[in-house]
């Protein structure tokens, strides 16, 4: 079954040398992140603890939705009111005001989208997880992935080949500087979007994962030598007390990057549509 | 609790982690529970979830606009009730008014008639008054006219000593009182 928690990678392996480190820091921050063992495989596809994270994550955002949405209440409880409240504003918020009326049929897109990674990344904060399924690349990637698919097609679908021509060939632009402009266009719309929107979403998560993890992991490592280390085990109150710090400030961070993921898929479908924008 | 009890808790086998290069790139097993997971989160909110948040947003809307229609005809109801009883309690008033003008006209006329008829009466017994005591003073007039000529008759027999003429004598006498008031 692997490791519990990678919060406890110090603590289990017991491979923090408390004497001489004053934090503890495995040689290789992959171990933080890999959970290769299989649970059972299917074929040449195994099963591993983050197959199940991410089955979990896309079980409780249906489990939200379904106990936020069954019952067509008029006066809804204060669990509804939350959830009705957050699809809201998905589709008001974020749907409508950014792409405009025609964005309102992005919205199953893009509520499962910012649920799947708000759910994604406060697993880093959920007791026993403790790991945000977006630390891994596989989900950014193949999120922005379908992003990068929907806003390519929204504008060739929108604006045929003068949506190629338009960013190539920016008019609003001196024409002295227009190939320079056009080009930067080019290369930041179909090369740099896809890949700035997975890093800038799994980076933020890697970070935040390393940074809880070390402290935290280092605070109850440190802690639980006092018999061996003595007054040294004071560091390990202190790593836990930024830990702890740290832990809010990644709850800020998880709901956030949802948000900017999901906010950015809409800001390129909009700019799809109208490109000379 | 001891880092050796951890161990013994948690000790698995561990797989060699791979080189710093691997964690940027999405692994393949994790890719495909990825894909599957998204795929059916967003045929959930596709199928599910969207119609079931437009249904309970209509409905909610809809109640309330129905609400609000509720309260504005109410409102009206009532508006339209205060204006019906405002219009009454004028009516009301001005045949409230119209009552008492017609009773206190009622009355003046009935006054003007009681004091009409009252002098109407005094006039009557006044005159009535003075006419009998005319007739007293005439009647007594009469009498003591007669009388008076008796009188003066006897008087005149004793003076005489004789039996005058009764009758011419009273002739003579009235003739004398009537010269008497005439003149």
């Amino acid at each position: 079954m692997g490791r519990l928690t990678t919060l406890l990678w110090a603590v289990e392996h017991h491979e923090c040398d408390v004497e001489n480190e004053v934090i503890c820091a495995p040689e290789n921050v992959n171990i933080l992140f890999e959970y290769k063992e299989p649970w059972f495989s299917v074929g040449p596809v195994n099963f591993t603890r983050t197959s199940f994270l991410i089955f979990l994550a896309a079980a409780v955002v249906i489990g939200l939705l379904y106990f936020g949405l069954r019952r067509n209440r008029l006066v809804p409880t204060k669990f509804e009111a939350a959830i009705q409240s957050l699809v809201e504003f998905v589709r008001d918020g974020i749907a409508r005001d950014i792409i405009g009326p025609e964005g309102v049929r992005y919205t199953p897109y893009l509520l499962s989208i910012f649920m799947l990674i708000l759910v994604g990344n406060l697993f880093e904060l959920a007791p026993l997880i403790n790991f945000p399924i977006t630390s891994r690349m596989a989900l950014p990637a193949f999120l922005s992935l379908i992003t990068y698919v929907i806003f390519v097609f929204v504008g060739f679908k929108k604006n045929g080949i003068r949506y190629l021509t338009d960013t190539a060939w920016p008019k609003a632009v001196p024409i002295g500087l227009r190939w320079l402009v056009g080009l930067i266009e080019i290369v930041s719309t179909f090369i740099l979007r896809p890949i700035t929107l997975a890093v800038r979403l799994f980076a933020n998560l890697v970070a935040g994962h390393l940074m809880l993890s070390l402290l935290l992991g280092s605070g109850i490592a440190f802690v639980l030598a006092v018999g061996e280390i003595g007054p040294k085990a004071g560091i390990g109150v202190v790593w836990f007390a930024f830990g702890l710090l740290m832990f809010v400030f990644e709850l800020l961070v998880g709901v956030l990057q949802a948000y900017i993921f999901t906010l950015l898929t809409a800001v390129y479908i909009q700019t799809s549509i109208h490109p000379a924008h | 609790m001891s880092t050796r009890l951890w161990m013994a808790i948690l000790a698995q086998e561990e797989a060699e982690p791979s080189s710093n290069v691997s964690l940027v790139l999405p692994e393949t097993n994790e890719l495909i529970a990825g894909i599957v997971a998204f795929l059916i989160v967003f045929f959930f909110v596709w199928k599910w979830a969207m119609p079931a948040i437009n249904r309970t947003l209509e409905a909610r809307q809809k109640a309330i606009t129905g609400k609000l229609e509720d309260a504005e005809r109410a409102k009206n109801e009532a508006e339209n009730l205060r204006k019906d009883y405002e219009q009454q309690i004028a009516d009301a008033r001005s045949k409230g008014n119209d009552l008492i003008e017609e009773a206190r006209k009622a009355a003046e006329a009935m006054k003007a008639d009681m004091i009409a008829r009252a002098q109407a009466e005094a006039e009557g017994i006044v005159s009535k008054a003075r006419e009998e005591a005319a007739q007293e003073k005439s009647r007594a007039m009469g009498e003591a006219r007669r009388e008076v000529a008796n009188l003066s008759i006897d008087l005149a027999e004793r003076v005489v000593g004789k039996n005058l003429d009764r009758e011419a004598q009273l002739g003579l006498v009235d003739q004398y009182i009537a010269e008497l008031e005439r003149g």
